[in-house]
């Protein structure tokens, strides 16, 4: 049943088909935001050290937390 | 009736690329505005915050020599504007899977709408929640001792969010099922999203740590105020520019009349 008794737009209420490289996209990206936000040489000892100072500003301006 | 007539008979909705393309391109704009939005306001409250830690740092140990930094303050600003900005695009590419998978769920005739209250809903789980029960905070407060619980809180309050969300969302679902007026499922998804809150707010332990009295209340007000509007900026734009950009990609595919 359509909520839209006054034509319904034509493709609004069709599914969209999501493709799998999406997910693994999106998890993707979400990896490399924890890495330069939370990973404080946890992961990847020097990179993650070098990250944490680069885009200090950027994870206490966001609201995450730090040390 | 006759406006049937002058529509396509086979209806394409748009294909996830295009949908992603455009999304990822709002959030890159969404990430830009909010790190300039960073580099004007938010920096006016790091910076005393940075000369706080130093003042600490030379009192604590007159004979020691300064830590090495390991950048200079002006890279750590382009790192505050680039970390912004990642973080617009990281917030788009996961938006643009979510969106495209809900979309025919979510209310409203065209995507502008939608994008937009997709993205006010994610303002609400992922900036406003955890600014409420966590707020951000400047450098010179943190415990470093306390990192790893503040952080589970942090999480878990984004997790606590997205399920509450869910939970509202399938009750409204049902409730449309069962024909309940829109009145009363209103009423009932804003009541349950307000319970669910509070036991959010309850259950969940406070920010252990405890602000230094050298750190003045307005330098954290400010730095917290600031933040949030931040991240106004970054998912308005993001709702915004992502809802246009879609809009002028499907609307020429609604009906016109």
């Amino acid at each position: 049943m359509t909520s839209f008794p006054h034509a319904p737009s034509s493709t609004s209420q069709v599914r969209v088909a999501v493709p799998a490289w999406a997910w693994a996209l999106a998890l993707l990206a979400l990896f490399a935001l924890y890495l330069i936000a939370q990973d404080n040489g946890a992961v990847l000892s020097q990179f993650g050290d070098t990250a944490h100072e680069f885009f200090h500003d950027a994870r206490h301006s966001l609201g995450m937390p730090c040390h | 009736m006759a406006e049937t007539l002058y529509r396509p008979a086979i209806a394409q909705p748009p294909r996830f690329g295009q949908l992603f393309g455009r999304l990822v391109l709002a959030g890159a704009v969404a990430g830009a505005l909010a790190g300039v939005f960073s580099l004007l306001v938010t920096e006016r409250a790091i910076a005393p915050a940075l000369a706080l830690e130093e003042a600490r740092a030379a009192a604590d140990g007159a004979g020691h020599e300064p830590a090495e930094e390991l950048f200079s303050r002006g890279e750590q600003l382009l790192g505050g504007f680039v970390g912004t900005l990642l973080a617009g695009v990281v917030v788009a590419v996961v938006f643009a899977a979510v969106y495209a998978l809900i979309r025919h769920r979510l209310p409203g005739r065209t995507d502008f709408p939608r994008v937009v209250l997709l993205a006010a809903v994610g303002f609400g789980i992922f900036a406003l929640l955890p600014a409420l029960k966590i707020p951000a905070n400047p450098p010179a407060v943190g415990d470093p001792a306390t990192v790893g619980t503040r952080t589970a809180i942090y999480g878990a309050v984004l997790l606590c969010g997205l399920i509450s969300a869910m939970l509202v969302s399938a009750l409204v679902s049902y409730l449309r099922s069962r024909e309940v007026g829109q009145a009363a499922s209103a009423i009932a998804a804003v009541a349950a999203t307000a319970v669910l809150l509070v036991v959010v707010f309850v259950l969940i332990p406070d920010n252990p740590d405890t602000i230094g009295s050298d750190v003045p209340a307005t330098l954290v007000w400010n730095f917290r105020l600031a933040s949030l509007g931040q991240l106004v900026v970054l998912w308005a734009a993001l709702g915004l520019v992502g809802g246009w950009l879609i809009d002028r990609l499907t609307g020429s595919s609604v009906a016109k009349r």
